[in-house]
């Protein structure tokens, strides 16, 4: 009862301070399609002058690839920014005294901020659809285990950077450099057998033959498959083994507090 | 509130010493040790760097002790953690401890529930509180848009709601002016008695120890210096001194005939007024000193005994423990 109790408490925090810090949420939205649109258009004009048709797909590839980057930059965000703004306003102490757990109260706003920024990201792929008029497959059944298993990834890295952040503290621009390399995950071919390691790669291939290729869930290869759930789980447990040591060593060092 | 058997909070040689690389060791807590009662208000006093706020942390959980032990209704903090921290709740940084975006109403629900309180069964409580605190008006009002001393409150009020046996309030009255700070300590004080909760309290506003806690524990240098009822305290440190105002200007003869009975006398004239210090160590001396006065023909317009307040008792104690340190390491 009493984790029922702190779930539901996070759960009203939350939509209360999405809807407090609306405009800050649709700008980070918006932003992010402004970025798209410089890049669909540019692609646009450069394939108008290309006569092999070679970037046919591409424009495809483009929304996934957005769509599947926005969604790792909000798990990420949540798993680190959201650490760090806690522990800067001054409530992060006392998050940890709540008799539930720290741990279960940052799941409870981890799973809360997923499944809203779900509903910001689908938004946002319709905006994308309709600004290219390139309307892609949307089987739901297909579409969502293999986006839970490419942001784990995201997570885990949000995780690790947290966690260093409770340390290190003002790590915030080495954080801007993370959301650029994930856009390299995205724009690594998985064919290459080292890509496969990497965050988000293999996951975002499989997407995108689901959504632009109508391919079903079982129907991809199972060896992908797993092996984009075992590069997410080790990016999910790697980043929370770090952040448990970082936790560690902030209490060891009285750094909570400290911002 | 429930009166719980046993002690509410038991800390045993509590240690933190915190190392940082290239530069020496620094003793923050220094095996420590104290107890507190169901029910008991206790004061935590010290200077800057006395290792009240890191005593606190430790006991919370939100600093990794060196060594020691710390117990709270019987039960091993390191053991029972986190479900432990059922049993309390604290107020750290003041309006720092809250979502300043979010109204009061709002603070108070988000921390009572991640604190596994039913909302509903307590909404009136809640009430009470903020009643109480004087934010009735305030309730929806986002938090950012209030006066730091409502700010202060409602921190108060989001720790008071947990409805814990045990609550910590490191420095509940920072920032405040004076009305604002003894409204706050007078509600307190008017909680603690009402609802039976143990209370520990880390100021340096010597007012509000003094007034809401029946014992201090005196911190210097990781070290707790002193452990005792304000009231005893305060006897220990009473020095028979008294301050006497005469009117007019009391002539020389006078003047010599005091000091030569009282030595350590004080005396300032003015055109109006005499006032005198001085010490009447025996019974008898009182009697001395009217005998003299009305000897002289003087018309007493006031007396009354010097009483020492908890900031004397503090800086004494304190001064002490300084003294006594050097004289250690003087070779």
């Amino acid at each position: 009862m009493q984790l029922a109790h702190a779930l539901t408490a996070v759960i009203r925090r939350n939509i209360t301070m999405m809807k407090r810090y609306l405009f800050n949420t649709v700008s980070a939205l918006v932003s992010i399609y402004i970025v798209f649109c410089l890049a669909f258009f540019g692609l646009k004009a450069f394939a108008a002058v290309s006569a092999s048709g070679a970037l046919d797909g591409t424009f495809e590839g483009a929304i996934v690839g957005f769509f599947v980057w926005t969604l790792a930059i909000f798990g990420y965000s949540s798993a680190s920014w959201d650490l760090i703004n806690e522990a800067q306003t001054g409530t992060l102490e006392q998050l940890y005294l709540s008799p539930a757990g720290f741990k279960w109260i940052c799941t409870f706003s981890l799973v809360v901020d997923f499944l809203v920024n779900m509903v910001a990201a689908v938004a946002f792929l319709f905006a994308m659809m309709a600004t290219t008029g390139r309307w892609l497959n949307l089987d739901v059944v297909s579409i969502a285990p293999l986006i839970i298993v490419t942001v784990l990834g995201a997570y885990g890295t949000g995780f690790a950077l947290g966690g260093l952040a409770l340390v290190f503290k003002r790590i915030q621009a080495f954080f801007q450099v993370i959301q650029f390399a994930f856009v390299g995950c995205l724009v690594v071919p998985s064919r290459i057998p080292w890509a496969k390691l990497l965050p988000l790669t293999t996951g975002n291939a499989l997407i995108y033959r689901v959504m632009a290729e109508g391919k079903r869930l079982w129907e991809l290869p199972a060896a992908d498959v797993l092996a984009a759930l075992a590069v997410g789980v080790a990016y999910l447990a790697a980043g929370l083994a770090i952040f448990s040591a970082c936790e560690r060593a902030a209490k060891a060092r009285g750094l909570l507090g400290h911002y | 509130m429930e009166r719980r058997d046993g002690l509410a909070l038991e800390v045993d040689r509590l240690e933190k010493v915190f190392r940082e690389r290239g530069a020496r060791e620094v003793r923050a807590v220094d095996g420590i040790s104290f107890r507190v009662a169901p029910g008991e208000v206790v004061g935590l006093l010290g200077p800057n760097g006395a290792g009240k706020t890191t005593t606190i942390k430790c006991i919370l959980g939100l600093v990794q002790p060196t060594s020691g032990r710390v117990t709270i209704f019987g039960r091993d903090l390191a053991s029972h953690y986190p479900g432990i921290l059922s049993q309390v709740s604290a107020v750290l940084e003041g309006s720092r401890n809250l979502y300043w975006r979010m109204t009061v109403w709002e603070n108070i629900e988000f921390f009572t529930g991640i604190h596994g309180l039913p909302r509903r069964q307590h909404l009136r409580y809640f009430d009470h509180l903020v009643e109480r605190f004087g934010l009735a008006e305030k309730r929806n009002v986002e938090v950012r848009k209030l006066s730091q001393g409502m700010k202060q409150k409602t921190a108060v009020v989001c720790a008071l709601a947990k409805r814990t046996p045990l609550v910590f309030l490191d420095e509940p009255t920072l920032g405040l002016d004076v009305e604002t700070s003894y409204e706050l300590r007078e509600t307190l004080k008017d909680l603690a008695r009402e609802e039976n909760r143990t209370v520990v309290l880390s100021s340096h506003d010597m007012d509000v120890v003094q007034d809401v806690c029946q014992r201090v524990i005196i911190m210097a240098a990781g070290r707790v210096v002193a452990d005792d009822s304000i009231e005893h305290l305060m006897g220990l440190f009473r020095t028979k001194a008294y301050r006497l105002a005469l009117r007019g200007p009391a002539p020389d003869e006078l003047e010599a005939s005091l000091a030569a009975r009282f030595p350590g006398l004080e005396l300032q004239r003015s055109a109006y007024l005499t006032q005198i210090r001085l010490r009447l160590p025996e019974p008898d001396d009182i009697y001395t000193l009217m005998d003299l006065l009305r000897d002289a023909g003087a018309t007493i317009e006031g007396l009354s005994q010097e009483e020492p307040d908890l900031e004397k008792v503090f800086l004494e104690i304190v001064r002490k423990e300084r003294e006594n340190q050097c004289n250690s390491h003087t070779p």
